[in-house]
């Protein structure tokens, strides 16, 4: 029983990371209908500079403060990069240009920090941390972040559906042009998507380097990869889809790895993501788009 | 047309240039340095190991021109190539580092993957190799430990089977009843465990041993620390980086899992130590003999003193001003080695005629070196990591901070 | 600049040109070092990989993320062919290359179900599901640890049919191989076959409405492109020797979207150029030394800001689809239309058809038929339901009750191109071309369905398929002749105004040869004189016996042409019978006031 427990609770964790870089997703694609490439890479530089600099002595709120800002700019780097692709339409130039401004942070993150992995401060607990539940530790670090996800994801919610702001982007995302023609400032909305987007990187990419200890150059691109996956399970678009779809990608490969085969843990999440696409391609929670004829 | 005329001024030019070499060659053999090449990750994400044993084969370069070099002629890095550790990167640079006959030996890239890529084409090329890195017995014994190994490649590295003696002799010592294995699920990883667990069981016919793999920088294995718990296992054993191994300390942490846990190398190395701090205490791991010593070793603390003029105490040194860190051996320092080695055996050969050079490489005995205090090898037997050249390490909380104490002067 | 552009692309694409640099490059490589060789070969062997991309996303617009899945799987399976077997690599590459064609068609019946973003990412699952497979197989492809041992022509240990390859040799034999794709390639985009795809990804409905099936061309592309990718992986494994997973990760599939964009997608030769460069890139990047990564990264990041199109966009032409012998030999053919065999002898006939969608109810038990050699008018308000009728009887939409006819024939629920090749088309309200094809393309375009001649018949330029090309090609003429569009035959269709759009579309229609044409609104927003050309096209139809039905709104454009009305108001037939006596029909009236008084409110 405490070995189901430890499992399902690992997968929860590991879950709510995946939702909360899918919710970061989310966000650029719901305006765009594009997936940045350099997310990864964003949530990387966001945590390094604060683990660099940390371990340099500065204090650590001013570095969070600092991250967040940097992550603004990145934001505004990558729709700025992106923005003659996205106009293109159907050129697919965004893969490339979201991609290279990934590996341009990662280039600079090497070279400037080193390729090793730098440890990251433990901001509010630390791994040893925990409360006991039935019998099972429930680290407060992994707790932090579901608690994290879920706020936001109300946030965004509530945004999306209770703002005027909120039903503009939602206006844009299922026609940009007709939002255009109404007089909507799709511009505006679609940088901000990518600033948000990007502050969500950053938030995410804080949190998971608290959990694993450290952070490197390379870190991040995986992450996303299983963002994407719980991203699509969930529904793109949507953010209760991103924490489902991720606690379920997360749930699974920890059941899967625990009672079948540790080695098989990865490759069920994309088993699961091509069933998913050939059962119900837009997700748990996004309604089937009308095809128009 | 034009590309016509190109090809022939070319062509002219380098009909040209190979002519004016020839008859000037005679005349400038002297002066012609004795060079080296490789490839290697020098930049991008995975450039740790790479840029420092580049760093430590140009200290061997420059010492040996320091001493007039070989025979009168200057030694030089003559061609050293970026891979970024992409495979097929790494078989184009030694490609092109092979066709140039001016370059005597070899030095092998960072990583099991481009080393493996590479090692077939540089066995058929025949020059000298050695390996600073790569831990698969593949790239020394292609066709099993019992077979001849390749004849021109020789490793300093720390190899899976010399780690797997190690840490099999402290397991059995510490008398568990099962060992769990983790490791990573890369060629360094899987070999890494099928040799530890084959060692444990002829050690000891009554360990049980149970084994789980994981994927690099996965963000958690509770699922594979619970199977291992679960298998009864009353110690662990880690194959893989600092990094990984500082995830599963912490999720051991949060499974309040209290059994002692055993690493390879990578539980030496910053990201290890930083990434899991306090928890790390207790954690022992196998990794090169010559850190330990105090003083260090003559040609080790006279590397790392030449290391130090040039570049300071900066990363690769290692947070401590008075100790170099442990992980340093096993990247600036083998880069050194390999250099050094290669540039005493053309020495000894007194050519740069591959069989020659490999035939003094063979013959290599009690060579004082800076990750391995003393360095022989044999034509049956071209590791020269052995199980003296490593020592058990583990964590202690000191009054000057953590410390990574030798077991052996532990006890 | 543009004339130099043109000029320039008149020289690389020309065929002499490729045979001349093939030459050089294999008497080059006879002077040159192994290295050169070696790159060289990672080259030829990125451009077929590249066309690989370029064929599924450049032509079908489906994109990829799973690609070095084929190329693995091409890579792995001659590897272990001649490895473990002892095969010859003349067996075993196109074993390979089957193998990932084979693939390729599997997966598109999943990747067919979706688009975008959500293939995208499907194709990425593809991809890492190999990806963990290969590491995971142990006992076939060596697991995390590799295949070595491969033969290889750089460790001298490949022979083809016995023959031993030294590097050399072995660029020869990929030199060759790729110059066979590109010209197959070449010749296939400018068939229908590269036209169908690139309809098919511009418009799925569109491409319906030609009689080209959206699956049936998707799934060619699959095939193709996972041939041609196992293809690389093969050539790619005799190369190295070597076979690590991480050969096989999704960087690798990056890196092919990557060169193939840059390219420009829908080139042929921009892939080329593409591929070498990229190929080339980390050599030249040696030069930036420590900072070498992060120029990669520069460079990646700009190249779509300074090239939009890709570096084809920049200095070719937009590709053709048509080659210029099939024009040639059109020309000494003389342009004649040709008209259905069964003009006007089958009538359509609809039965008690509703179509619902969800709980809104957009057709109510239709009944109606289209009299053979007749001109029926469908009107009604907006919303009555009219643009429904014609996607259900074209087959776009399944009829939720009811059936359609066709003579004695149902056809209700087959699809939209079967419907199509039967001789029922239609056109649009919004005129659906292709827009980057020029007038005569998307006129080819229509004479898809009556195409007899296999994609491999045109991709081997065979005489047959030639011949058939000129045959349609002359047609064109005619049509161009009938519907006005002679002086635009060349003209892109996004630069076109919007009236000649419209007689594009119906001229694309007839030349399907169908014997029933429906008609969207044809007269919307055109010009008066415009408006009497389209008339004048509608009778010509008419006395060759065409079945036409015409949705439109402009009651004095009706007026002499049509013989029976039919009036649809909220999805029911609210009046059948001839002009003058619709206009006295009292349900009419109010149907049509009653929308004007809305209108007016």
């Amino acid at each position: 029983m405490s070995f189901f427990l430890s499992l399902l609770l690992a997968g929860i964790s590991v879950g709510s990371i995946y939702a909360l870089v899918a919710l970061g997703l989310n966000l650029t694609f719901l305006t765009t209908r594009t997936l940045n490439f350099g997310h990864g890479s964003i949530m990387m530089i966001c945590a390094i500079v604060i683990a660099y600099f940390a371990s340099l002595g500065y204090a650590v709120p001013l570095l969070l403060i600092g991250s967040l800002a940097l992550a603004v700019f990145l934001g505004l780097c990558v729709e700025r990069i992106a923005r003659p692709a996205l106009r293109g339409g159907g050129s697919m130039g965004w893969v490339v240009s979201t991609l290279g401004f990934g590996i341009l942070l990662q280039g600079i993150a090497a070279r400037e920090f080193g390729s090793q992995a730098v440890a990251f401060p433990a901001i509010i607990f630390s791994a040893a941390d925990f409360f006991i539940v039935g019998g099972v530790f429930v680290a407060y670090q992994y707790l932090v972040v579901l608690v994290v996800s879920i706020m936001l994801i109300l946030i965004i919610e509530l945004f999306l559906r209770r703002t005027r702001w909120g039903h503009a982007v939602r206006a844009v995302s299922l026609d940009a042009e007709l939002g255009v023609v109404n007089g909507l400032p799709v511009k505006l909305i679609i940088t901000m998507s990518f600033v948000c987007s990007a502050l969500l990187a950053a938030v995410a990419g804080i949190l998971v380097a608290q959990v694993g200890g450290t952070v490197d150059p390379a870190f991040g691109f995986n992450l996303v990869l299983f963002g994407f996956v719980a991203a699509v399970i969930g529904g793109m678009g949507s953010s209760v889809g991103a924490l489902v779809g991720g606690l379920i990608v997360g749930i699974l490969s920890k059941m899967v790895a625990g009672y079948v085969s540790s080695a098989a843990e990865h490759a069920v999440a994309f088993a699961l993501l091509m069933l998913m696409l050939a059962i119900r391609p837009q997700g748990i929670f996004v309604q089937p788009e009308v095809n128009k004829a | 047309m034009i590309s016509n005329r190109y090809n022939r001024l070319t062509r002219g030019a380098l009909l040209a240039g190979v002519a004016t070499l020839l008859l000037a060659a005679p005349a400038t053999a002297q002066q012609d340095p004795i060079q080296i090449g490789f490839t290697t990750a020098i930049t991008g994400p995975f450039n740790e190991f790479g840029e420092g044993y580049r760093r430590g084969a140009e200290i061997a370069a420059e010492q040996w021109n320091a001493r007039g070099g070989i025979d009168g002629r200057p030694v030089a890095l003559g061609m050293v190539l970026d891979d970024q550790l992409v495979p097929d990167r790494s078989v184009q640079n030694m490609r092109r580092i092979l066709d140039n006959p001016d370059i005597a030996a070899l030095i092998a890239p960072s990583g099991s993957g481009p080393t493996l890529a590479i090692i077939d084409m540089v066995e058929a090329d025949g020059r000298p190799m050695c390996n600073t890195q790569a831990q698969t017995p593949l790239i020394i014994w292609p066709n099993g430990l019992d077979q001849p190994p390749r004849r021109n490649v020789f490793s300093v590295s720390i190899g899976n089977t010399v780690e797997a003696d190690k840490l099999g002799e402290a397991l059995v010592a510490g008398q568990y009843n099962h060992v769990g294995i983790l490791h990573e699920s890369t060629g360094y990883g899987v070999t890494g465990a099928e040799i530890l667990k084959s060692r444990l069981e002829e050690l000891d016919p009554n360990v049980t041993v149970t084994v789980e793999s994981y994927n690099q920088r996965a963000p958690d294995m509770t699922a594979q620390l619970a199977r291992a718990q679960r298998a009864g296992a009353d110690v662990l054993v880690v194959i893989g980086l600092g990094a990984d191994l500082a995830v599963i300390r912490r999720n051991i942490a949060r499974l309040n899992l209290a059994i002692p846990l055993y690493a390879t190398a990578g539980g030496v190395t910053p990201p290890y130590i930083e990434g899991a701090g306090e928890l790390t205490i207790g954690t022992r791991a196998a990794s090169s003999a010559v850190m330990a010593a105090n003083p260090y070793p003559a040609k080790t603390q006279e590397v790392l003193d030449a290391y130090v003029a040039k570049h300071g105490r900066d990363r690769w040194w290692g947070p401590d001003q008075n100790r170099a860190q442990i992980a340093i051996a096993s990247t600036m320092l083998t880069g050194y080695d390999c250099a050094n080695l290669l540039f005493s055996a053309i020495e000894r050969a007194g050519s740069t005629d591959p069989d020659a050079v490999i035939a003094a490489m063979q013959e290599t005995r009690d060579f004082p070196g800076a990750s391995i205090e003393s360095i022989s090898f044999s034509p049956e037997d071209h590791d020269a990591m052995t199980t003296a050249g490593l020592t058990v390490y583990e964590m202690q909380s000191t009054p000057a901070g953590l410390t990574l104490v030798p077991r052996e002067t532990a006890n | 600049m543009t004339a130099l552009r043109s000029h320039f692309t008149g020289v690389i694409t020309h065929p002499w040109f490729v045979v001349a640099l093939a030459a050089g490059l294999a008497f080059f490589v006879m002077n040159t070092t192994t290295g050169t060789v070696q790159i060289l070969t990672f080259i030829l062997i990125n451009v077929i990989f590249a066309q690989s991309i370029n064929v599924l996303t450049g032509l079908g617009g489906q994109i990829s993320l799973g690609h070095a899945g084929f190329f693995g799987i091409g890579a792995y399976c001659t590897a272990v062919l001649t490895r473990t077997y002892g095969l010859d690599m003349a067996v075993s590459i196109p074993l390979a290359a089957l193998l990932g064609g084979a693939a390729g068609y599997l997966l598109s019946f999943p990747a067919g179900r979706v688009r975008e973003v959500y293939l995208a990412m499907m194709t990425l699952g593809f991809g890492m599901i190999f990806y963990e497979v290969v590491r995971e197989w142990v006992s076939v492809t060596g697991g995390t640890m590799g295949l070595s041992g491969v033969p290889s022509a750089a460790l001298r240990t490949a022979s083809i049919l016995g023959v031993p390859l030294n590097q050399i040799a072995y660029f020869w034999v990929v030199l060759v191989v790729t110059l066979i794709v590109v010209a197959l390639l070449s010749n296939m985009t400018r068939s229908h076959v590269g036209r169908a795809l690139f309809a098919v990804h511009h418009n799925e409905v569109a491409a319906g409405s030609l009689g080209i099936s959206h699956a049936s061309t998707k799934r060619t592309a699959y095939t193709l492109s996972g041939l041609l990718a196992g293809l690389a992986g093969a050539f790619y494994a005799h190369l190295v020797g070597y076979l690590g997973p991480e050969s096989f990760a999704v960087h690798r599939s990056i890196e092919v979207l990557v060169i193939s964009i840059v390219g420009g997608l829908g080139s042929i030769a921009g892939q080329i150029i593409s591929a070498a460069i990229f190929t080339y890139l980390p050599e030249a990047l040696q030069a930036f030394a420590e900072f070498q990564f992060i120029v990669y990264g520069v460079i990646l990041t700009f190249s779509l800001i300074v090239l939009p199109k890709g570096i084809a966009g920049l200095i070719l032409d937009p590709p053709r689809f048509i080659r210029p012998s099939a024009l040639a030999a059109a020309r000494a053919r003389k342009p004649e239309l040709v008209w259905n065999d069964s003009v006007g002898r089958v009538a359509v006939k609809v039965e008690g058809l509703t179509k619902r969608f969800g709980g809104l109810t957009a057709l109510d038990d239709v009944s109606l038929t289209l009299k053979p050699g007749n001109i029926t008018a469908l009107i009604g308000p907006n919303g009555s339901g009219k643009s429904t009728l014609v996607n259900v009887t074209c087959g776009i939409y399944e009829p939720t009750e009811g059936r359609v006819m066709l003579g004695d024939t149902d056809i209700s629920g087959l699809p939209d191109y079967k419907v199509a090749a039967l001789g029922v088309v239609r056109t649009f309200q919004d005129p659906r071309l292709v827009p980057s094809f020029t007038v005569r393309e998307n006129l080819l375009l229509g004479a898809h369905c009556l195409g007899r001649q296999s994609g491999m018949a045109a991709a081997l330029a065979l005489p047959a398929a030639m011949r058939e090309e000129a045959e349609f090609l002359a047609e064109i003429e005619a049509v161009m002749e009938l519907t006005g569009l002679s002086d635009f035959a060349d003209t892109a269709v996004d630069s076109l105004p919007y009236g000649y759009r419209r007689m594009a579309e119906v001229a694309r229609a007839l030349m399907a040869r169908p014997h029933t044409i429906l008609l969207d609104e044809p007269a919307a927003g055109l010009s008066e004189s415009e408006m009497e050309m389209l008339g004048g096209i509608i009778r010509k139809m008419k006395e060759a016996g065409l079945t036409i039905m015409l949705i439109e709104h402009h009651m004095d454009f009706l007026n002499d042409l049509v013989d029976d009305v039919v009036v649809l108001d909220s999805g029911q037939v609210i009046y059948r019978g001839d002009i003058d006596g619709m206009r006295k029909d009292q349900a009419v009236i109010a149907a049509y006031l009653g929308q004007e008084e809305e209108e007016e409110v």
